[in-house]
Protein backbone atom coordinates (compact mmCIF):
# COMPACT_ATOMS: atom_id res chain seq x y z
CA UNK A 1 0.00 0.00 0.00
CA UNK A 2 2.79 2.46 1.04
CA UNK A 3 5.08 1.34 -1.33
CA UNK A 4 2.71 2.16 -4.56
CA UNK A 5 2.20 5.76 -2.83
CA UNK A 6 5.74 6.22 -2.32
CA UNK A 7 6.60 5.57 -5.96
CA UNK A 8 4.01 7.65 -7.10
CA UNK A 9 5.10 10.55 -4.84
CA UNK A 10 9.07 10.14 -6.15
CA UNK A 11 7.49 10.01 -9.60
CA UNK A 12 5.61 13.39 -9.12
CA UNK A 13 8.33 15.42 -7.00
CA UNK A 14 11.22 13.89 -7.22
CA UNK A 15 11.97 13.55 -11.30
CA UNK A 16 12.39 16.74 -12.85
CA UNK A 17 10.02 17.09 -16.02
CA UNK A 18 11.41 18.11 -19.03
CA UNK A 19 10.12 21.16 -20.78
CA UNK A 20 10.67 22.81 -24.13
CA UNK A 21 10.29 26.51 -24.79
CA UNK A 22 7.37 25.71 -26.19
CA UNK A 23 5.91 23.65 -23.55
CA UNK A 24 6.77 26.36 -21.04
CA UNK A 25 4.53 28.93 -22.61
CA UNK A 26 1.72 26.56 -22.01
CA UNK A 27 2.86 26.50 -17.90
CA UNK A 28 2.44 30.36 -18.13
CA UNK A 29 -1.57 29.80 -18.11
CA UNK A 30 -1.84 28.26 -14.61
CA UNK A 31 0.33 30.88 -12.98
CA UNK A 32 -1.06 33.28 -14.01
CA UNK A 33 -4.68 31.83 -13.37
CA UNK A 34 -2.91 31.36 -9.59
CA UNK A 35 -1.95 35.24 -9.00
CA UNK A 36 -5.30 36.58 -10.67
CA UNK A 37 -7.01 34.05 -8.20
CA UNK A 38 -4.82 35.20 -5.30
CA UNK A 39 -4.71 39.02 -5.94
CA UNK A 40 -8.85 38.90 -6.73
CA UNK A 41 -9.41 37.68 -3.10
CA UNK A 42 -7.61 40.34 -1.42
CA UNK A 43 -9.23 42.73 -3.44
CA UNK A 44 -13.03 41.77 -3.83
CA UNK A 45 -15.40 42.28 -0.68
CA UNK A 46 -18.13 39.61 -1.92
CA UNK A 47 -16.82 36.64 -2.23
CA UNK A 48 -19.13 35.88 -5.26
CA UNK A 49 -17.52 38.62 -7.19
CA UNK A 50 -14.06 36.75 -6.99
CA UNK A 51 -14.63 34.02 -10.06
CA UNK A 52 -15.38 36.39 -12.71
CA UNK A 53 -12.88 39.03 -11.56
CA UNK A 54 -10.50 36.70 -11.64
CA UNK A 55 -11.12 35.37 -14.71
CA UNK A 56 -11.49 39.03 -16.37
CA UNK A 57 -7.94 39.87 -14.58
CA UNK A 58 -6.64 36.16 -15.59
CA UNK A 59 -7.37 36.84 -19.82
CA UNK A 60 -6.07 40.18 -19.07
CA UNK A 61 -2.52 39.06 -17.82
CA UNK A 62 -2.31 36.52 -20.51
CA UNK A 63 -3.47 38.41 -23.35
CA UNK A 64 -0.82 41.04 -22.43
CA UNK A 65 1.71 39.11 -21.73
CA UNK A 66 1.66 37.43 -25.04
CA UNK A 67 1.41 40.63 -26.75
CA UNK A 68 4.75 41.48 -24.91
CA UNK A 69 6.68 38.59 -26.06
CA UNK A 70 4.99 39.12 -29.28
CA UNK A 71 6.95 42.59 -29.91
CA UNK A 72 9.89 41.94 -28.02
CA UNK A 73 10.25 38.92 -30.54
CA UNK A 74 9.30 40.97 -33.49
CA UNK A 75 12.35 43.94 -32.04
CA UNK A 76 14.55 41.74 -31.86
CA UNK A 77 14.17 39.51 -35.28
CA UNK A 78 14.34 43.38 -36.69
CA UNK A 79 17.33 44.20 -34.60
CA UNK A 80 18.89 40.85 -35.45
CA UNK B 1 -1.57 40.93 14.78
CA UNK B 2 2.11 39.86 15.13
CA UNK B 3 0.70 36.02 15.10
CA UNK B 4 -1.81 36.41 12.68
CA UNK B 5 1.24 37.65 10.61
CA UNK B 6 3.18 34.49 11.41
CA UNK B 7 0.73 32.01 11.25
CA UNK B 8 -0.03 33.45 7.57
CA UNK B 9 3.81 33.24 6.82
CA UNK B 10 3.97 29.58 8.43
CA UNK B 11 1.20 28.49 6.47
CA UNK B 12 -0.41 30.36 3.73
CA UNK B 13 -4.11 31.09 4.29
CA UNK B 14 -4.00 30.44 8.07
CA UNK B 15 -3.43 34.32 8.78
CA UNK B 16 -7.13 34.56 7.72
CA UNK B 17 -8.52 31.38 9.14
CA UNK B 18 -7.31 32.91 12.78
CA UNK B 19 -9.11 35.98 12.22
CA UNK B 20 -12.55 34.14 11.26
CA UNK B 21 -12.10 35.04 7.13
CA UNK B 22 -11.95 31.12 5.88
CA UNK B 23 -13.51 31.22 2.40
CA UNK B 24 -10.79 33.51 2.00
CA UNK B 25 -8.14 31.67 4.15
CA UNK B 26 -9.04 28.08 2.41
CA UNK B 27 -8.56 30.11 -1.17
CA UNK B 28 -5.15 31.23 0.02
CA UNK B 29 -4.44 28.11 1.13
CA UNK B 30 -4.86 25.55 -1.62
CA UNK B 31 -3.68 28.18 -4.43
CA UNK B 32 -0.48 29.02 -2.71
CA UNK B 33 0.31 25.70 -2.08
CA UNK B 34 -0.67 24.45 -5.30
CA UNK B 35 1.09 26.78 -6.65
CA UNK B 36 4.34 26.20 -5.09
CA UNK B 37 4.46 22.42 -5.47
CA UNK B 38 3.46 22.33 -8.68
CA UNK B 39 6.61 23.97 -8.78
CA UNK B 40 8.19 21.39 -6.89
CA UNK B 41 6.89 18.87 -9.01
CA UNK B 42 8.07 20.44 -12.52
CA UNK B 43 12.09 21.05 -11.27
CA UNK B 44 11.54 18.24 -8.40
CA UNK B 45 12.22 18.25 -5.12
CA UNK B 46 16.19 18.87 -4.93
CA UNK B 47 17.06 21.05 -6.59
CA UNK B 48 14.41 23.58 -6.80
CA UNK B 49 14.48 25.25 -3.38
CA UNK B 50 18.11 25.98 -3.54
CA UNK B 51 19.77 28.91 -1.11
CA UNK B 52 23.26 28.35 -2.03
CA UNK B 53 22.92 29.02 -6.22
CA UNK B 54 19.82 31.03 -6.16
CA UNK B 55 19.53 33.43 -2.89
CA UNK B 56 17.69 35.94 -4.14
CA UNK B 57 14.95 33.57 -5.49
CA UNK B 58 15.36 31.51 -2.14
CA UNK B 59 14.58 34.78 -0.28
CA UNK B 60 11.04 34.72 -2.30
CA UNK B 61 10.37 31.15 -1.98
CA UNK B 62 11.29 31.19 2.10
CA UNK B 63 8.24 33.60 2.20
CA UNK B 64 6.13 30.82 1.24
CA UNK B 65 6.41 29.78 5.26
CA UNK B 66 6.69 26.10 5.69
CA UNK B 67 5.98 24.68 2.19
CA UNK B 68 9.88 25.58 1.00
CA UNK B 69 11.74 24.36 4.19
CA UNK B 70 9.51 21.05 4.17
CA UNK B 71 10.81 20.93 0.26
CA UNK B 72 14.39 21.86 1.26
CA UNK B 73 14.29 19.18 3.86
CA UNK B 74 12.62 16.44 1.61
CA UNK B 75 15.25 17.39 -1.03
CA UNK B 76 17.99 17.10 1.92
CA UNK B 77 16.57 13.35 2.56
CA UNK B 78 15.40 12.19 -0.99
CA UNK B 79 18.35 9.54 -1.60
CA UNK B 80 19.48 11.41 -4.26
CA UNK B 81 23.21 12.29 -4.28
CA UNK B 82 24.19 16.09 -3.18
CA UNK B 83 26.11 17.05 -6.01
CA UNK B 84 26.83 15.20 -9.27
CA UNK B 85 25.61 12.19 -9.68
CA UNK B 86 23.15 11.11 -11.78
CA UNK B 87 22.24 14.02 -13.70
CA UNK B 88 18.40 12.76 -14.20
CA UNK B 89 17.76 13.83 -10.25
CA UNK B 90 18.04 17.97 -11.16
CA UNK B 91 16.37 19.62 -13.57
CA UNK B 92 18.41 22.33 -15.97
CA UNK B 93 17.40 25.02 -18.39
CA UNK B 94 13.31 25.66 -19.35
CA UNK B 95 12.43 23.13 -16.24
CA UNK B 96 14.16 24.56 -13.56
CA UNK B 97 13.38 28.67 -14.83
CA UNK B 98 9.42 27.59 -14.61
CA UNK B 99 10.35 25.87 -11.32
CA UNK B 100 11.90 28.64 -9.51
CA UNK B 101 9.46 31.19 -11.05
CA UNK B 102 6.62 28.63 -9.96
CA UNK B 103 7.92 28.45 -6.35
CA UNK B 104 9.02 32.43 -6.15
CA UNK B 105 5.99 33.62 -7.21
CA UNK B 106 4.08 31.37 -4.78
CA UNK B 107 5.99 32.86 -1.98
CA UNK B 108 5.18 36.24 -3.18
CA UNK B 109 1.64 35.74 -3.59
CA UNK B 110 2.05 34.68 0.17
CA UNK B 111 3.61 37.56 0.92
CA UNK B 112 0.61 39.48 -0.62
CA UNK B 113 -2.35 37.70 1.30
CA UNK B 114 0.45 38.31 4.95
CA UNK B 115 -0.80 42.14 3.83
CA UNK B 116 -4.11 41.65 3.18
CA UNK B 117 -4.33 39.48 6.76
CA UNK B 118 -2.68 42.79 8.25
CA UNK B 119 -4.66 45.53 6.31
CA UNK B 120 -7.69 43.55 7.60
CA UNK B 121 -6.88 43.47 11.19
CA UNK B 122 -6.35 47.15 10.98
CA UNK B 123 -9.68 47.70 9.28
CA UNK B 124 -11.22 45.60 11.66
CA UNK B 125 -12.84 43.47 8.84
CA UNK B 126 -12.40 39.84 10.50
CA UNK B 127 -15.37 37.74 11.58
CA UNK B 128 -15.18 39.16 15.23
CA UNK B 129 -15.28 42.63 14.27
CA UNK B 130 -18.42 41.62 12.27
CA UNK B 131 -19.85 40.08 15.24
CA UNK B 132 -20.10 42.90 17.56
CA UNK B 133 -22.25 45.29 14.64
CA UNK B 134 -24.44 42.86 13.84
CA UNK B 135 -25.19 41.94 17.54
CA UNK B 136 -25.69 45.71 18.10
CA UNK B 137 -27.93 45.81 15.23
CA UNK B 138 -29.86 42.75 16.78
CA UNK B 139 -30.37 44.40 20.17
CA UNK B 140 -31.59 47.41 18.52
CA UNK B 141 -31.46 51.20 19.48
Amino acid sequence: MMAPAMSVLATLFITPIVLTPRTQMIFLLPLCMAVSIVYKTTRCDRLRDIPLAALVSWITIVVGMYLVGIVLMVLFELAA
Amino acid sequence: MPLAAFLGWLVPGAGHLFIGERARGTIFLVVIGLTFWSGIAIGGVKNTVNSKDRFLWFLGQVCAGAHPIVAMTWGKHSGAPETGGDPGWYAYGHTEDTAVVYTAIAGMLNLLAIFDVLARIEKGTGQESRAAPAASRRAGP
